[in-house]
């Protein structure tokens, strides 16, 4: 088990330092300097290189950047706020928490309706209610985010007015609907789509059938013993979740005008502000690679048949 | 069912009659000639492997719905444009922000007397700055005949109608109610001179059926043109994941031992990143050199490259960094399990080649796979590629794309929701239909996978 974990670990940190190096490079493929405006002399550049280490060899100016990291800092923003340290601006502007919270809550939505609409779609096979939920769950993993999320700001928002269409910082319950609906979605029909092909499977193994024949109610058969089974695949998908639900992020809160990290890391990129970009890239890839360590950790934990000295899946 | 067995069944007896009561003679314990055993023999043709998975595709209702929902957008996206008279990237003037099924008012007056000419070129139906016409000579066809003429001045705000052998210019002050209240004789011959310039006639006005876009482009050309571009780059993509991934894969799975213990490793680190953050990173920082090199290099290859755009390009050189991993994986396994398969054996045994058994064995038998993996790579490009370009990268104006238009849309949401919601009710479409089709093969291809 240690073992495992120091190799994960061991793995994790060569993905992280491969995404910092490939982030370094291109950083440095870009074409000019940062410093470079339409005022700024070659003195000028001279000194702002020479202020930011810019003027040393690549290996040093990668050191560098891996010690500067490591210690927290992520340099300053080049264009949007000039000067301020990118740091302040992920996460003293309230942008991180913001999207975290948003996140947090999406994914417990996708787990928390994902999971019974599976279990009742597979316990009710072939009835209308399997059907419509098929159909629903089909559907819900072909429609992107993006169409989904304005589709339901024109209805809800726009044509009945029941919710705002700007969720601003999100102050009241009723900005948090639409950003959530859109954000889960696809992960609660993927999850519930999961759960159905799981729970299936499971009410037909052996010990299902010898609960049955000892005379164990069919509520308490599906509840403890196929859905307990069913639901160690689920716990696999809940790293790629992640990845979806941040990528997922930029575009509802671009739709929804929710000032998170998000809709900033999306503006960045339009505004070309390398250091945010870069920064934000290895944070929020640091996230995921940890969620996955985390998820595959307790998947080992969850179900003690799978053998902890393999790195094979 | 039972009845028509015991007809055929030349042994059947029917148990309360006796022997004394059939009719036999003789003749019925001759041994059979040819051709009555090869009546009685059914003749079953030998199924090959496509054929059988054909048929259980055909079975499936869901599927055949989806493929034909598929075709009906391939014909959408690349017959749709020769059937309405808009382009993609002209803009006309007058018909700016227009709902669907809406006319601009100078169509509508065009429109109005429509029904009492033979054809017409009417100034505000032309794209861009077209509006106008310069003072020279033009010509133009109609129904095999030429009519050629000279402006002597410069001409807008008009229309220029064929009503029997009669061209005569009416200005749009002239046209009351639809009716024509007053209007110019312009004399013609049917030779034109050298430096006449040709006219595309109007016979009707063609209503904006999806309505136009802010700077007055017609939005059902510009979405059928948007999900030509998206399929297009599925497809591409798809082909690119399909030949890295397979061959990574497949040398992997042959060689064994230290070197595929290495790829794998590397295709462990790279499954592990995330690739979103890492596409984004690579749309921004490719662009600009993707451009310079567009600029610069003349060869056949940049040029052609150059017409597709720096955005498009750069998500072709995403998928072919990063997603070709799980194809990869799935080759190598689908490999490394046929490699000890008897067939294998034995025809290492009988001193075939290592070329032979790649061709002639490993292929054939991971050729199913191959088909649903490249199947469903397709609508997972089409969507991160319209993820992209709603997000600003990918494809830039005047191309669209898809996910373009839906951004471009999102702006005046609240205004023109239709601008949104009728290219990506497309795009959910076409996602939805591949996903199902995908789905669908993996079914027939692979039957063994069927819960």
């Amino acid at each position: 088990m240690l073992i495992y974990i120091c190799k994960r670990l061991v793995a994790a940190i060569a993905t992280v330092i491969l995404i910092m190096a490939v982030t370094f490079f291109l950083m440095n493929t870009i074409p000019g300097s940062p410093f470079l405006t339409e005022k700024s002399t070659p003195q000028q550049i001279e000194l702002a290189n020479q202020k930011y280490g810019l003027d040393k060899p690549l290996i040093v100016q990668f050191k560098n950047y891996l010690v500067n990291y490591a210690h927290g800092d992520l340099g300053v923003s080049l264009k949007m706020q000039e000067g301020t340290p990118v740091k302040t601006i992920l996460f003293h502007q309230g942008k991180f928490q913001l999207s975290v919270r948003l996140g947090i809550i999406a994914i417990l939505v996708a787990i928390a309706f994902g999971i019974p609409l599976g279990c009742i779609s597979a316990y009710k096979r072939g009835s209308w209610l399997d059907g419509f939920l098929r159909v629903l769950t089909t559907f819900g993993i072909a429609i992107p985010v993006f169409v989904l999320a304005a589709t339901l700001l024109v209805f809800f928002g726009v044509k009945l007015g029941w919710l705002p269409t700007l969720s601003g910082s999100l102050t009241s319950w009723k900005a948090y609907i639409m950003p959530i609906i859109s954000l889960s979605f696809y992960d609660l029909c993927y999850i519930a789509k999961l759960t159905r092909t799981t729970m299936l499977d499971a009410i037909n193994q052996d010990y299902i059938r010898t609960a049955r024949a000892k005379g164990v109610k069919n509520r308490v058969i599906i509840l403890k013993h196929a859905l307990r089974n069913s639901l160690i695949p689920v716990i696999t998908v809940l790293g790629p979740m992640i990845a979806f639900i941040i990528a997922g992020a930029f575009v509802v809160e671009t739709t929804f005008s929710i000032p998170g990290i998000g809709k900033y890391f999306v503006e960045s990129i339009i505004n070309r502000d390398y250091t945010i970009i870069m920064a934000t890239t290895v944070i929020l890839s640091i996230v995921v690679i940890m969620m996955n360590l985390v998820v595959d950790i307790a998947y080992k934990i969850v179900d003690p048949r799978i053998t902890l000295s393999s790195s094979d899946e | 069912m039972k009845q028509a067995f015991k007809k055929l069944s030349p042994f059947h007896v029917d148990p309360d009659k006796v022997w004394a009561d059939y009719d036999l003679t003789a003749l019925d314990f001759e041994p059979a000639t040819v051709s009555e055993r090869e009546d009685m023999v059914e003749e079953r043709k030998s199924v090959s492997y496509w054929s059988d998975a054909a048929r259980r595709f055909k079975r499936n209702t869901v599927s055949m719905v989806a493929l034909f929902v598929f075709i009906v957008m391939l014909l959408f996206a690349f017959l749709g444009p020769a059937l309405i008279p808009y382009d993609y990237s002209k803009q006309y003037r007058s018909a700016q922000k227009l709902g669907p099924g809406e006319f601009s008012q100078q169509e509508a007056l065009v429109k109005s007397i429509e029904d009492d000419v033979d054809c017409m070129y009417a100034t505000a139906l032309q794209p861009g700055s077209m509006t106008a016409l310069d003072a020279r000579d033009y010509y133009f066809k109609f129904k095999g005949d030429t009519y050629a003429f000279t402006l002597d001045e410069k001409l807008a705000d008009a229309v220029i109608i064929l009503q029997g052998d009669k061209l005569s210019i009416v200005k749009e002050s002239q046209i009351n109610n639809g009716t024509i209240t007053g209007s110019t004789p312009l004399s013609y011959t049917s030779e034109p001179s050298d430096s006449a310039k040709e006219l595309d006639v109007v016979k009707s006005v063609f209503p904006h059926m999806v309505g136009t876009d802010s700077q007055g482009r017609d939005l059902l050309a510009r979405t059928m043109y948007g999900a030509r571009v998206s399929l297009i780059v599925g497809i591409i993509a798809a082909f690119i994941v399909l030949i890295i991934g397979s061959l990574y894969g497949s040398i992997s799975g042959l060689c064994g031992g230290a070197v595929d213990f290495v790829m794998m490793r590397f295709v462990d680190l790279i499954y592990s990143v995330p690739e979103v953050l890492i596409v984004l990173l690579l749309q921004v920082v490719l662009k600009d050199p993707l451009q310079a090199w567009f600029d610069s290099s003349d060869t056949w290859f940049a040029n052609a490259l150059s017409t597709l755009g720096a955005g498009i390009v750069s998500i072709f050189i995403t998928f072919g960094l990063l997603y070709w991993i799980s194809m990869s994986r799935v080759v190598r396994g689908q490999v490394l399990m046929l490699k000890k398969q008897e067939f294998v054996t034995a025809a290492t045994a009988l001193g075939a080649s290592n070329g032979r058994i790649i061709k002639r064995h490993l292929l054939p038998n991971c050729v199913g796979q191959l088909v649903i993996m490249t199947c469903l790579q397709i609508p997972s490009a089409i969507f991160l590629e319209s993820f992209l370009s709603f997000l600003g990268l990918g494809v830039s104006a005047p191309m669209a794309s898809l996910g373009s238009l839906c951004s471009d849309a999102l702006g005046t949401l609240t205004i023109f929701p239709y601008r949104l919601l009728f290219p990506g009710a497309i795009l959910t479409i076409i996602l939805l239909s591949l996903n199902l089709v995908g789905d669908g093969l993996r079914d027939a291809l692979d039957p063994r996978l069927k819960k």
